[in-house]
């Protein structure tokens, strides 16, 4: 089981103006659990899902984020294992080093990457999260040989290299997992992101998920801007996640609507860069009712 | 501005070139003529922004670059069925009243002072006739230069409703000392209702300067696409250029680059909309690396007779280093309101969100960024109808990528 432990978590964006936007985030978040965190526009949610991921326009001045794992989550690697290699501060890694220990960020607005194919990227994507895992646990002896992995593939046609995962291999698990998620099997073969509706990007992101298979997963408003069938398909795979993987989701919204086929097991609500009151799915109805005021009125008074 | 003829050329070394092929009388007054031209045209024209002069051909060394009597090349040739494809010396046994015609009639010799060099001093080059009616698919030349010095003038003529897929590329062959001088002249005349897709893919050693002009003339209904790759040579000079004189007629200028280290290149797409009906779509897509530089001109002008006119340009540098420098001009002239056009150039970076976006699926940020500048001459490489020119300019990309 892994544990994604958020704390005292400060940040700022990372030019000359340092705009603070976290003020002490405190937030564990355990695999098969899932998380709402909720709050109004500008209260960092996003900010957070962005640092865990390890995107460069922020700078972190205090606190830490730490991932603990267990023998379960490292099964699939052959070194031996030391105590340092089950608790890992995110802050030191780069993303792709983050994605490989088993952190995935859903994107509120993915990036749309003409002339890569769905295909090609989730092949690479995948062969890349079990490659640099290898890499990841072995023994510190690592500039010996700083090989680099050289991608010799084309990028119309489709990988033709090793890699561990082969083309046929993964063709098969793309069209289980797109099925799962009621995707056309078309969209494998389109370029990522590139033309698809708003929709169809946050369907995307929820397939990747299910690829990937994170121990923790971070969507950032993956419900905003769908229809009711494409809620009811997403939701269904962020279940999935869950329930077939173990996943940990930390799901950030604005609406109880998505709540309705999410389930919760907490709920979370930011105000001004922090967490200022967490509670059981009930507290999303509560906050549905009332509004933010109440929140606001509720922690001011308090403080 | 004139340049001074080298002083080691001479109408005695143009004769020479010539009776040692042994061409026609016409053929030899042509480069006489073209000679006698190099007292009066200047270097093609280059862009410049303020301060600066962004490709100095002026500084071009000619005397010691054009060493004419002894080129060399070798030249392999695929043609397909029922087209001609031979070395231009030999055409001119089997279909010299058709070189005669349309020799220097899309290109005219006395046009600038490298198309006047190229006319008098050329000894290769390949002449491909495709007959009325017939398909020409994947036809190859492959050269090889293993000279200092070498002039190359390529003839393209289609008969009605005709068509030829054409993939020409340019190696360099045998080392030679020194800095070396490469003139790729391409004329294509497309008939009526004939198509022409003329690939170029240039690979040329980093000693060699590269000045390229081709330049086709389309009749009614017919189209030209031209995939022009420059990936090689220390600087280029690349001049690819559509006149629509035919009703309905089409063409496509289709351009990739990828410069590293010092290289200079600097690549032009220009199209003259003559008639009515016709439509361009230009498109170029360049990666620059290391301190190279690169230059882009896209011009489309639209004639005053040339009613109902479509014509699209698009160019997009992008830099891998802080060290490259581009600038890009596409240009519109439009003297015909009937007209839907576009056009439009960027520079940039790879985008960092996109970086971000793929590193965040576990991709190393190597491998993003070469997933992203393969993906970035997709659009170039889907135009590609010659799957060994395809499957070539993939590997030459990802070659300079590793």
């Amino acid at each position: 089981m892994a544990t994604l432990e958020i704390k005292n978590l400060h940040a700022e964006v990372a030019d000359e103006d340092g705009e603070t936007i976290l003020r002490g985030v405190d937030l564990e978040v355990n695999s098969g659990e899932i998380h709402a965190l909720m709050g109004p526009n500008g209260s960092g949610k996003s900010t957070t899902a962005k640092i865990i991921a390890g995107h460069p326009a922020y700078r972190v001045t205090d606190g830490d984020i730490i991932l603990h794992l267990d023998e379960d989550d490292l099964a699939d690697i052959d070194e031996d294992l030391d105590e340092e290699d089950y608790r890992w501060s995110l802050l030191e890694l780069e993303p792709n080093e983050r994605a490989a220990l088993g952190i995935f960020l859903g994107f509120q607005y993915p990036a749309e990457i003409e002339g890569v194919t769905m295909t090609n990227f989730l092949r690479q994507a995948l062969n890349a999260k079990l490659g640099e895992r290898q890499e990841l646990f072995e023994d510190e002896d690592e500039d010996a040989e700083e090989e680099e992995a050289g991608y010799e593939t084309s990028p119309m046609e489709g990988p033709v290299d090793d890699g561990e995962v082969g083309v046929a291999e993964f063709q098969q698990l793309l069209k289980e997992k797109m099925e799962l998620l009621d995707m056309d099997e078309k969209f494998a073969r389109r370029y990522l992101n590139a033309g698809f509706s708003g929709g169809e990007k946050k369907q995307n992101e929820v397939l990747q998920a299910a690829i990937l298979e994170p121990s923790i997963a971070v969507l950032d408003e993956i419900d905003s801007g769908l229809d009711i069938d494409r809620l009811q398909d997403v939701s269904e795979g962020i279940n999935a996640l869950r329930d077939e993987q173990g996943t940990g989701i930390l799901q950030i919204t604005h609406y109880q609507r998505i709540l309705d086929y999410v389930e919760p097991d907490h709920v979370h609500i930011m105000l001004d860069g922090r967490i200022v009151k967490s509670g059981d799915a009930s507290l999303a109805s509560q906050l549905e009712d009332k509004g933010y005021d109440w929140v606001r009125e509720e922690v001011y008074e308090t403080a | 501005m004139s340049v001074q003829i080298p002083p080691t050329l001479s109408a005695e070394t143009v004769r020479e070139i010539s009776e040692d092929r042994n061409e026609p009388e016409w053929l030899l007054e042509a480069r006489l003529d073209a000679f006698e031209a190099l007292d009066d045209v200047a270097l093609p024209d280059v862009i410049q922004t303020p301060g600066r002069r962004w490709t100095n051909l002026e500084a071009l060394d000619f005397e010691n670059l054009v060493d004419p009597l002894n080129q060399s090349d070798e030249t392999e040739r695929v043609s397909a069925e029922g087209a001609t494809v031979l070395s231009f010396v030999d055409a001119l046994d089997e279909h010299e009243d058709l070189i005669k015609e349309y020799f220097g009639s899309v290109v005219p010799a006395d046009t600038n002072y490298l198309t006047a060099l190229s006319a008098a001093l050329f000894t290769t080059g390949t002449f491909i006739y495709v007959p009325e009616g017939v398909d020409a698919e994947d036809v190859k030349i492959r050269a090889e230069m293993n000279s200092q010095t070498l002039f190359s003038h390529t003839l393209v003529v289609t008969e009605e409703s005709s068509s030829a897929t054409i993939l020409e590329s340019i190696e360099s062959g045998d080392d030679v000392d020194g800095d070396r001088y490469f003139s790729n002249i391409v004329e294509v005349v497309a008939g009526e209702n004939s198509y022409v897709q003329f690939g170029s893919l240039q690979n040329l050693n980093e000693d060699t300067y590269h000045y390229t002009l081709k330049r086709g003339d389309t009749d009614t209904y017919s189209t030209i696409n031209w995939i022009e790759g420059n990936i090689g040579s220390r600087l280029t000079r690349s001049d690819v250029e559509t006149t629509l004189n035919g009703d309905g007629s089409e063409t496509k200028i289709v351009g990739a680059f990828f410069g590293h280290d010092d290289q200079h290149l600097d690549v032009n797409a220009r199209v003259w909309h003559q008639a009515e009906h016709t439509t361009a779509d230009l498109v170029t897509r360049g990666v620059l690396d290391d301190e190279a530089r690169s230059v882009y001109e896209g011009v489309q002008d639209v004639g005053v007779d040339a009613w109902n006119t479509s014509s699209y340009q698009r160019e997009n540098t992008l830099m891998l280093s802080d060290e490259s420098e581009a600038d890009a001009s596409p240009k519109l002239i439009i003297h015909n309101h009937d007209t839907e056009a576009s056009h439009s150039a960027t520079v940039g970076q790879v985008d960092a969100e996109e970086m971000f976006y793929m590193t965040s699926r576990a991709i190393d940020p190597q491998t993003a960024r070469n997933m992203l500048v393969e993906g970035f001459f997709v659009p170039v490489l889907e135009e590609i109808e010659v799957d060994e020119f395809r499957n070539d300019l993939e590997e030459l990309v990802q070659a300079r990528l590793n």
